[in-house]
């Protein structure tokens, strides 16, 4: 299986299932381990990929969300995000998936421009969100905030669904902000 | 005169030994870390008056080298040319230099006696002890004109002018070198350094028709530069009939910071100047609790100390009484300004403090800026405050977190000013705008959220994609908690432009503010963020499973939203959305009901009072409520009557077929909502009826009828249920059960 979809699986019961998609293995393991300490009613599964497609000899759970890391610091993390994107089913757009950019705050590092991302984001008409995942107290909130969104997008949360989620999440129909 | 001298010289050094000692143990490694020149010369710490004197001979004499010139038969000139170097460079990093060495030395750096190389070093490390005199300046500007300095030179005098721009102690002579500074403005390289000088140097009078016309013409030649954008969207901002170009509204960094060379360097002045004043103090009316009680030592305050030029030269001398300075015809130093009525005595002539920061921890001078037409004090400080915020900000250096609690100690300060003076900063605007989208939701929230209540008065529309977009994306993955804060902060936030509006309506009936022309245009914006919140407010409601919690703080919001007609006299009545109606009503928190009975009950006297107002001045009443308003409360009035007091519900208001009623198998329907047996009132009815019969083994809730039901109405008032009172009494007539609607037109 080369292409990642949505509702090839049944769901477990209260499990919910987040990929964490991106270069950096380091980040990745220890944005899992601050979401694995948070609070939560739900049965966690945390899988980490360094690019899709996953291998398709192994088996695992349904997939609630996806997550893909981008490292605003590196070109490379960028190219592939780029290309693991394309082994998603659109339907996985409609709500599970969010891009994560890491590295924002220091503005003189970045070989990748904040609206690049932006615009990524926008193509595949999903949330993007920023955090500098090296600092503790920060990826800790973030890992709380990705908790919560799982719980969404697993359907653990009563009277909403993920494409609902989305279309809060998502700012307005106007394009990406141009440079301010 | 000598045994007097040499008691002050050793008590001198005596203190600032202590301090360098209490800095040098606790300031953690960073900062030592960051000079790498401070290892080299480590005073000897047991013997500090030697040490210091030791110090000033050695520099006297490499000041006096250098003023001298290069010694031309010299061998070993190189070597004693570079010890002398050094010294200076070591004593300007370590404790700064004093004006007159200051003064010596930038004559020398820039008479280009000696070598470019050396040139540059020397200006580089000028950096004052406290403050560098006018003068010096004045002198030196004047050697650019003899051609003698190199181009690098020039650029870097010029970098050098702008960093330490506000430990300069006056600026009134600078100021009228304003027509050289601007023909500088012709040299290619010099040009953006110039105008970030000119930027912070322009007043009022500089902006002269010629000048603009010269600007324009670089502008045209050079193309779209940012520097140039900042001086001359400065000159629109003071004469915006001489500028017809139209800028960019909002660009956020016009100068590339001139100071990274002096960073630490004027992080040490800063301390110096101002050692204390490390917790964020208290705005009152008296300065008297000026200084804090305990001074740390070991962390240095953003904010800069109060110190105007004339009292730094006033201190060496006799202290001058304060008769004095007020008989004299020039301006009251601020560091003796203590009181109110001085203020006002004294307002024609006050000097501000040469850094504008120290400002906002003095609420005198918060009172003086809130009166001054000089616009040029505003500006300056909002420059100061957007670069400040700009550099401190946690998030944007992630290796220097540490900072945190000073940030947020900052941030607080700027909060109690804009508290003080009611209003928002711009700078602070700005700089959230920049800032949301990476905010984690987590640090310095209070403060944010604070920030947030403050953005000053502007369309909705503006300010929904800069903020409103990305703080929603965080109200909707974060905790209930995080929704509560942001919900509070948008109350206060509704509740700073009302206040701002209202005032406005008063003062200048017609324009109100320059973005919104029409107290229409107004009205609309402010119902968008009502309606807005409303949005937010039934998601979350949503999300959260109608928790009770978020509720009151709905609620609350609401409270501020139905009395804007009566309480702030604005044409403007907005109802809260159904899903919030209905949760309330249904809901199981007696205090929730209670405080939907007082909304309701105050939007009725509203649209009452709008009602009639429209009646008496129909000829020229521009704002009409639209009958849906009207049609809508009725719903709700009619609903809630319906459920509480004539226990027919789902008839009138909400209608809910009988059949399906039927369905659910619950016979006594019809009553199942009044004040008897809501949910949230069962517990009161019945330690109700277990007051009057404490011996009746069965608790029947049907025997409150008649005569008991207005005991029971009696009962429930006296448990402090106000809102259900108001409710009751204004709305419903007891004799008939007639519910007191609106009736539209």
């Amino acid at each position: 299986m080369s292409v990642l979809r949505p509702l090839d699986k049944l769901p477990g019961l209260n499990i919910a299932t987040i990929l964490l998609v991106g270069a950096e293995d380091a980040l990745l393991q220890q944005l899992a381990d601050s979401m694995l300490k948070e609070d939560c009613a739900s049965e966690l599964r945390v899988h980490l990929a360094k690019s899709l497609p996953l291998p398709s000899s192994v088996t695992r759970p349904r997939i609630d969300l996806v997550v893909f890391v981008i490292n605003l610091h590196s070109k490379y993390s960028l190219q592939n995000v780029e290309e693991s994107l394309r082994h998603v089913d659109a339907s996985f757009f409609l709500g599970k998936v969010c891009f994560l950019a890491t590295g924002a705050g220091r503005d003189s590092h970045c070989s990748v421009h904040r609206n690049t991302v932006g615009k990524l984001a926008h193509t595949y008409r999903s949330p993007l969100l920023f955090c500098d995942l090296e600092v503790d107290t920060f990826r800790a909130s973030l890992a709380q905030r990705l908790v919560r969104m799982l719980q969404v997008c697993a359907g653990h949360v009563p009277g909403v669904s993920a494409l609902n989620l989305l279309s809060l999440l998502r700012s307005s129909e106007s394009p990406p902000p141009e440079e301010l | 005169m000598l045994p007097q001298k040499r008691v002050k010289n050793s008590q001198a050094p005596d203190r600032t030994s202590q301090v360098r000692n209490t800095l040098q143990t606790s300031l953690s490694a960073w900062k030592v870390k960051q000079k790498p020149s401070d290892s080299k010369i480590n005073w000897k710490q047991n013997s500090p008056v030697e040490a210091h004197e030791h110090v000033d001979d050695t520099l006297q004499v490499a000041v006096e080298y250098f003023e001298k010139g290069p010694i031309k038969t010299s061998r070993s000139k190189d070597k004693i040319l570079e010890k002398h170097l050094e010294t200076v460079e070591n004593v300007a990093w370590k404790n700064g230099l004093a004006p007159e060495a200051i003064d010596i030395l930038l004559n020398v750096a820039l008479s280009g006696r000696f070598g470019n190389a050396v040139n540059t070093r020397l200006l580089k490390c000028m950096i004052p002890t406290t403050l560098i005199s006018e003068g010096s300046v004045v002198k030196a500007v004047s050697w650019l004109c003899v051609g003698k300095c190199s181009g690098n030179t020039k650029v870097l005098f010029y970098r050098w002018l702008v960093a330490m721009f506000d430990f300069i102690d006056h600026k009134e002579q600078i100021n009228l070198l304003y027509g050289f500074f601007f023909a500088s403005l012709q040299d290619d390289a010099l040009c953006p350094y110039v105008c970030h000088l000119l930027y912070l140097l322009t007043k009022k009078d500089n902006v002269k028709p010629f000048r603009v016309r010269k600007l324009l013409d670089l502008q045209a030649k050079m193309g779209m530069q940012p520097h140039l954008q900042a001086l001359l969207s400065l000159y629109k901002f003071f004469a915006p009939a001489l500028i017809s170009v139209s800028l960019p509204a909002r660009k956020k960094i016009y100068f590339k910071n001139s100071k990274d060379l002096w960073d630490s360097a004027v992080l040490a002045v800063r301390l110096r100047n101002h050692g204390h004043f490390s917790e964020p103090l208290k705005l009152t009316l008296s300065p008297a609790d000026l200084r804090p009680l305990k001074r740390k030592w070991n962390s240095h305050s953003v904010i800069p100390g109060l110190k105007s030029g004339s009292y730094a030269k006033g201190c060496g001398k006799k202290e001058m009484s304060l008769s004095d300075c007020l008989s004299c015809n020039r301006s009251l130093p601020l560091e003796q300004l203590q009181s109110f009525p001085q203020l006002l005595q004294n307002i024609h002539c006050l000097e501000l403090p040469s850094q504008m920061g120290s400002v906002l921890n003095n609420s005198l001078l918060l009172h003086y800026m809130n009166c001054v037409t000089d616009e040029s004090l505003l500006l300056r400080l909002y420059h100061w405050l957007s670069q400040t915020l700009q550099e401190e900000c946690i998030w944007y250096k992630v290796n220097d977190y540490e900072h945190g609690e000073e940030f947020t100690n900052f941030l607080d300060t700027i909060i109690r000013a804009e508290c003080f003076l009611q209003e928002g900063f711009y700078s602070c605007e700005a700089f959230l705008y920049k800032s949301i989208p990476l905010w984690d939701g987590f640090c310095c929230r209070s403060q944010f959220l604070q920030l947030v209540s403050w953005i000053p008065f502007s369309s909705f529309s503006e300010v929904k994609p800069l903020l409103f977009d990305h703080l929603a994306q965080l109200f909707f993955t974060s905790t209930i908690y995080f929704k509560c804060s942001v919900l509070q902060s948008l109350k206060e936030l509704l509740q700073n432009w009302l206040l701002g509006l209202s005032m406005d309506v008063y003062m200048k009936p017609t324009t109100s503010s320059p973005l919104e022309t029409t107290l229409g245009g107004s009205m609309n914006s402010v119902s968008t963020l009502i309606h807005y919140v409303g949005w937010l407010s039934t998601t979350a409601l949503r999300l959260e499973s109608n928790s009770t919690f978020l509720l009151h703080f709905i609620l609350d919001f609401y409270e501020k939203v139905c009395d804007i007609y009566i309480n702030h006299d604005l044409p403007l009545v907005v109802l809260f959305p159904p899903g919030i109606f209905y949760s309330s009503l249904l809901s199981l928190d007696t205090s929730v009901l209670n405080q939907l009975c007082y909304i309701i009950h105050r939007y009725h006297k509203n649209l009452v009072a709008a009602k009639k107002n429209e009646l008496l001045q129909k000829a020229k009443s521009e704002f009409s409520f639209s009958s849906k308003t009207c049609e809508q409360f009725n719903h709700y009035l009619k609903t809630m009557v319906g459920c509480l007091w004539t226990s027919k519900p789902f008839e009138k208001g909400i209608y809910i077929d009988p059949k399906i009623l039927e369905k659910t198998g619950i016979l006594k329907y019809k009553n199942s909502l009044n004040i008897v047996h809501h949910p949230s009132l069962l517990s009161y009815a019945a330690s109700f009826v277990l007051q009057e019969s404490p011996e009746e083994r069965t608790v029947n809730m049907s025997s409150i009828q008649g005569k008991k039901w207005s005991c029971y109405l009696d009962y429930l008032f006296s448990e402090g249920l106000q809102g259900l009172k108001f409710f009751i009494r204004s709305s419903i007539h007891h004799s008939s059960h007639q519910i007191n609607r609106i009736e539209h037109m």
